[in-house]
This record gives structure tokens, C-alpha cells and sequence, in this order.
């Protein structure tokens, strides 16, 4: 009897003092925001960032120095009112210590006075905006994932320059939304310093009928390319009303949009040709990182285990909110501590080799003070592969013009 | 060439497809008296079941928009009978609400089974044009044009040459004539509902080869029908054809000649509107209409 007593006493010991360690195991947790479009008008997106996010806790594990890792996925709606409303929450209430996401260029300059409120370490996987860029001169906090929209047109101005020659002609046409008009300068820019002559820049409202009379009017100006700064939605009309119209303009341009399969699919056969920039391309076989080769695989190995989970093939956000999401849990081991500071001088320092290329932050042009992944690939879509243009020393295959 | 012949035959394009966007909603509201406010999602839905057919069963749009029209109808009926013959004597306020919630949640539910990628059907004449003398003419919207022609015409004939569609219309005119002279009024007001759905579906057919499929585009073509419905009336069938022409040309025409005037196409065709229903508060062909 007194046996059994003692073991019941021992028992509820145990018990309580479990109870009382609870509390203690339950503030060892790192709560990483994750607010993206998971609903709305750019759903696309935010069903990347949350793949991504998931392969990266996944493959890193439930815990990074010591704490639990906890994902506080958010909706912003597709709406800037939802983003400002998806980072307070987290921030203020939930008190993240640092958020990944989220993706869109409009969301993304709509969450910056939000994070000013209470800055925690804020990785942003997209937006290529000079407004974004502008916004964040200076954070010491804000590490940039994504190509800002300079490197795109920088990249495929001097791809198709140094196939066709100096002194051609380029026509651009771009939407009135934040994506559009926030691109258009460094178009203009970077297509004149690589020897073009801007003969005809054409607006069109976002969500159009009709783009026949920009293409129209931009037809009488005979250029050799023509650069399409435009969202998703916007460029299906584009490319399919191009297609009709037989415009005769052999070198079309795009900026995200051509290396997604959903355009792909929408436009058919108006996709081919269509050249554009990007720093992550399938199929292109990019080498692990020989120190972890398991958080930043071979690409081919990556790409299988996302298909095999998912069952379809990784899009570029998928693969950019995953080696976002991995740096920054790499970054907090190696700081030791959730210490926001620490673990942004280690990110700066991380250095790994990753599908995107080499994630080391360096400062901008523009004044962000860490980016990451500015390195572009130029590619053209060529039938259904993607054929590396630019630079010269990865390309595999030239540029052609369209028939 | 200059650029005027190529505005001409763009501008009465548009038309056409502004007109089959907008006229399902015309007549709901002239039946009704309710301002369709799902009609976007009734045009988003038809978009779907047309990229549906053809995407897993080859079948084309054109093919597929008897079939998809009725599968809307069926929705709207379902619809009208579950939500909306609740409100019909409820204010307009409460009306235009509940619909809106249906079309957000009609949105919303597409999104989760469809996602929110973005879609469109390829069809081997929606990437063609005909070239007559340096003008182009695209097949797509030339096809659209004639859909909404026929579509228009059918439902003059319907509404002008037989027993329901003149049912229809004295329910229009007075709701309590029409109950006096022994017509079911509701029957006539579910009726309306659901070829407006129809028509809907029908454009969404159309659509879904011409322009970007997604669970979203439905409020933007609800925007653009409503201001349609409003310039050429409230109500009014002719109006609605009439106010699609005058939009489209509007519209196109600040497009072509205008620098940079695409940014600035909608404003100005509102601005046509704001004009003539300041100049005429009824619309082009509307009649003067009190209460219910």
C-alpha cells in the first residue's frame, strides 16, 4: 500500500512538474511571419510562398537553435488594406520575429509602414519596385530576395543588344497599376544605355478589353523589340492580341511572366519566342552547396522531391521562398539566438551556393543595403524549352527572332 | 493607312462584346427592379464551364455555350430561389448587398477549386486575323461580335413574339397589372434571373477564348456592364446596344489618339457618361422610372 502510494505520489510529481516545465518549453519558439497572397486576385503567388515555406521547414526541421519553429501564415488578401491589417497582426499581436513574404510588388510597398512600426527582420521573396527599393534605403533589417526590375531590363537590353547590334529601335508598353508605371524609367534607362532607341512607350489600364489600339499605334513605329511590362492577367491579352495582330516585331520581351507555365498554357502558341530575365530557370541543373547539400540541394534533386510532393513542377517563387525561408533558419543557427541583429550580420556572412546562384547580400545601386540574387539568367522560350541566352558563359543555344 | 479605318472596325468590335457583357444585366434589372450585382461571377462562371469543356473534354467554346449557358441558368435559378425571392420586396441596400456576398462567395469557391492561376482557352480562330486591305480584322472578336448580334436579336424576338417574353415585359412595366391579369409574377421574375445568368455564361463563353479566364475578372466586366446599363438606361434592351457602341467608340477612339491614351480610355468614357446623365439623368434610351 505504501508502495502504491509513493508511485502515485511520484506519478503526480512528475505530472505537475511537466505541467510547470510547459510554459518555459513553450517560449523557446521562433514565430517566423509568413503574410501572403493566399486568396484574391494574386493567389498564384501565395500558393508559392506557402509551398515554399513548407519544403523549407520540412527540409530544415521543427527547430533551429534550440527553439520550435513556428510559420504564422497570413492571408493579405490580394489587397493592400489586408497586407497592412495580415503584418500588424503579426507583428504587434503576434509578435514575429521575422517575416518572410510577401510576394506581389503592390503588397509588398503597402507593408513597409506596418514593418516600421515594429521592425523585425523582414525578408521579401518578390516585388521588383522601385518604390519598394526606394522605400527601404538604408534597413539594416530588410533583406531582398527577388531581382529588382532594373536587373531585368538591364539583363535582356544587353542580351538582345549584343545579339542584333546597337542602334535598333524598342517599343514598350506598360500597364497604369504600381508594377507598370514603377518600371517604366529603368526600361527606358537601361534600354538607352545599351544602345536603343526608344521610338514609342504605349499605357494601357490593367484588366483591359483591348490592347489593339497600343499595338496598333506602336506597329507604325516598326521597332525591332517590343518590352511589355505587365502583370500576369494583363500579359495573356497582350500576347494573344501581338499573335493576331502579326505585328512583325521580331524580338518580344516580357518580365516575370514568360517563365510561368500558367501564361504558357493560357496564350498557346503566341508564348514562343518571348524572351525575359530571371536568376532561377528549371531543368538547369544548378550544383548543392558543398557545405549543405541538403538544405540547398542540387536543383534537379530539389525539383523531384517538389514534384513528388506536390505533384507539379516548382514555379520560381516556389524555389525563392524556400531558399529565403532556408538562409534565414541557417542564419538564426548560426547566430545561436533569435537576436534579430546577430542573425542579420550572419545572413549578410551565410554565403551559400543555391538554385537562385549565390545567396551573398551586397548593397545596391538603388540603396538597399542587402540583396540577394541579382544575377540574371536571360533566356527565350524556344518551343517548349527555355533556352539560356545570357549570359554568354551559361547560355545554351542563341537567340532567334520570331517567324 | 492611317490609324482611323483600324479604330473603326476595333471600336465596333469592343461594342459587341461590351453589349453581350452588359445585356443579360440589362434585363435583370428591367424585370426586377435588382441590380444583378453577381453578374460579373455569372460571366466568370460561363468562362469556366467553357474552359472546362475544352480543356478536358476538346470541346469548343462555341460548341459548349448552349450547354454551359443552361448549367448557369441552373445556378441562377437555384440561386434566385434560395436567396434572392427573399429579398425581392426588401430595399434595394439589402438587394444589392446579398448579391454582392453571392458573388464573393461564387468567387471564392471557384478560387478553391480552380485556384487562382490565370487561364484562357486556345482556340485555332481566337489567334487569327483576317488582313483586308492593311486593316486587321482578329476572328476572335469578329466571332464575339456575331454571338452578341445573334444573342441580342434572339432576345428582342423572344421578349417581342412570344408568351413569356411578353409576360416578361408587362411584369416589367407593372408588376401589379401583371399579377391582376393572372401571371405569376415570381415565375417571371426567376425566369429573367436565369436568362440573365445565361447570357452571362454566354459572354464568359466568348470570353474565355478572348481574354484572361480567373475566379477575379467577374467584378471588373460587372463594372463596365453596370456603367453600359446605366448610359444606354436602366432597363432598356435598345439602350444597352446602343450604350456599348457609344462606350467602345469612346473608349478606342481616346486609345488611338491620344498619346498614351490607353491609361486613359475608361476615365474618359466615364466622363461621356457622367456628361449624358447630366445632360439626360434617365440615359440614351431609358424612360423616367418611379419606385418600384
Amino acid at each position: 500500500m505504501k508502495l502504491t502510494l509513493r508511485v502515485i505520489a511520484a506519478a503526480f510529481s512528475f505530472v505537475l512538474l511537466s505541467g510547470a516545465s510547459l510554459p518555459v518549453q513553450a517560449q523557446k519558439v521562433i514565430k517566423v511571419g509568413a503574410p501572403y497572397e493566399l486568396s484574391g486576385k494574386f493567389v498564384a503567388y501565395g500558393a508559392q510562398g506557402q509551398r515554399g515555406m513548407e519544403m523549407a521547414v520540412d527540409a530544415y526541421g521543427p527547430a533551429v537553435a534550440g527553439h520550435k519553429i513556428e510559420v504564422l501564415l497570413k492571408d493579405v488578401q490580394s489587397t493592400n488594406q489586408g497586407t497592412v491589417s495580415a503584418m500588424t497582426e503579426l507583428l504587434q499581436k503576434d509578435n514575429a520575429d521575422f517575416v518572410i513574404g510577401p510576394i506581389a510588388s503592390g503588397f509588398v510597398s503597402a507593408a513597409v509602414p506596418a514593418w516600421r512600426q515594429k521592425k523585425a527582420l523582414w525578408i521579401v521573396p518578390g516585388s521588383s519596385s522601385p518604390t519598394f527599393e526606394e522605400a527601404i534605403t538604408g534597413e539594416e533589417l530588410v533583406f531582398h530576395t527577388y531581382p529588382w526590375a532594373y536587373h531585368y531590363h538591364e539583363g535582356t537590353a544587353k542580351a538582345i543588344a549584343a545579339a542584333i547590334g546597337k542602334g535598333k529601335k524598342v517599343a514598350i508598353i506598360y500597364s497604369d497599376g504600381s508594377y507598370g508605371r514603377s518600371q517604366i524609367q529603368a526600361a527606358r534607362d537601361y534600354y538607352g544605355e545599351a544602345g536603343f532607341q526608344v521610338v514609342a512607350t504605349e499605357l494601357v489600364r490593367e484588366n483591359t478589353n483591348d490592347m489593339s489600339p497600343a499595338l496598333q499605334k506602336i506597329r507604325l513605329t516598326k521597332p525591332d523589340v517590343l518590352v511589355g511590362i505587365l502583370q500576369t492577367t494583363d500579359a495573356i491579352v497582350l500576347a494573344k492580341q501581338i499573335h493576331i495582330a502579326k505585328l512583325g516585331i521580331p524580338y518580344l520581351v516580357g518580365t516575370a511572366y514568360p517563365q510561368l507555365q500558367e501564361w504558357a498554357d493560357a496564350v498557346g502558341e503566341a508564348a514562343d519566342g518571348w524572351i525575359a530575365a530571371n536568376s532561377y530557370l528549371p531543368n538547369l541543373n544548378a550544383p548543392a552547396d558543398p557545405k549543405y547539400p541538403k538544405l540547398f540541394p542540387a536543383s534537379k534533386d530539389w525539383e523531384a522531391a517538389f514534384k513528388k510532393r506536390y505533384n507539379r513542377a516548382p514555379e520560381f517563387l516556389d524555389v525563392t521562398v524556400y531558399t529565403s525561408a532556408v538562409m534565414l533558419f541557417l542564419a538564426i543557427e548560426r547566430a545561436g539566438s533569435p537576436d534579430k541583429q546577430k542573425v542579420a550580420k550572419e545572413l549578410r556572412n551565410l554565403g551559400v551556393q543555391t538554385m537562385l546562384g549565390d545567396g551573398n547580400f551586397v548593397k545596391t545601386r538603388g540603396g538597399a543595403l542587402n540583396q540577394a540574387f541579382g544575377e540574371m539568367l536571360v533566356y527565350q522560350r524556344q518551343g517548349k524549352q527555355f533556352t539560356v541566352v545570357y549570359p554568354t558563359a551559361r547560355a545554351n543555344g542563341t537567340l532567334r527572332p520570331m517567324k | 493607312m492611317g490609324l482611323f479605318p483600324q479604330f473603326l472596325v476595333d471600336a465596333v468590335l469592343l461594342g459587341g462584346l461590351y453589349c453581350l457583357m452588359a445585356v443579360g444585366l440589362s434585363l435583370a434589372y428591367g424585370v426586377t427592379r435588382i441590380i444583378n450585382f453577381a453578374h460579373g461571377e455569372f460571366i466568370m462562371l460561363g468562362a469556366y464551364g467553357a474552359y472546362l469543356l475544352a480543356a478536358h473534354a476538346h470541346i469548343d467554346p462555341l460548341l459548349a455555350l448552349p450547354l454551359v449557358a443552361v448549367a448557369v441558368a441552373l445556378i441562377a435559378f437555384l440561386i434566385f430561389k434560395v436567396c434572392l425571392e427573399r429579398v425581392l420586396d426588401a430595399p434595394h441596400t439589402n438587394q444589392i448587398l446579398l448579391l454582392f456576398a453571392v458573388g464573393l462567395v461564387l468567387q471564392n469557391v471557384v478560387a478553391l477549386i480552380m485556384t487562382g492561376d490565370d487561364r484562357s482557352v486556345s482556340t485555332p480562330y481566337a489567334l487569327t486575323a483576317t488582313e483586308i486591305a492593311g486593316l486587321s480584322l482578329p476572328h476572335g472578336r469578329a466571332i464575339a461580335f456575331l454571338v452578341s448580334l445573334i444573342l441580342a436579336a434572339a432576345l428582342v424576338l423572344w421578349l417581342r413574339r412570344t408568351e413569356l417574353g411578353r409576360a416578361t415585359q408587362a411584369v416589367a412595366q407593372s408588376r401589379d397589372a401583371a399579377t391582376l391579369m393572372g401571371i405569376n409574377v415570381i415565375r417571371m421574375y426567376a425566369l429573367s434571373f436565369m436568362i440573365s445568368a445565361a447570357l452571362g455564361a454566354a459572354s464568359g463563353c466568348v470570353v474565355s477564348f478572348l481574354l484572361t479566364v480567373s475566379p477575379f475578372m467577374g467584378f471588373h466586366m460587372l463594372v463596365k456592364g453596370f456603367a453600359i446599363v446605366v448610359l444606354g438606361g436602366l432597363g432598356s434592351i435598345a439602350g444597352t446596344f446602343v450604350a456599348s457602341f457609344v462606350l467602345a467608340f469612346a473608349e478606342t477612339g481616346v486609345a488611338y489618339f491620344v498619346n498614351e491614351g490607353g491609361g486613359w480610355a475608361e476615365g474618359v468614357a466615364l466622363a461621356v457618361l457622367l456628361v449624358v446623365l447630366i445632360i439626360r439623368p434617365s440615359g440614351i434610351l431609358g424612360r423616367a422610372t418611379e419606385g418600384n
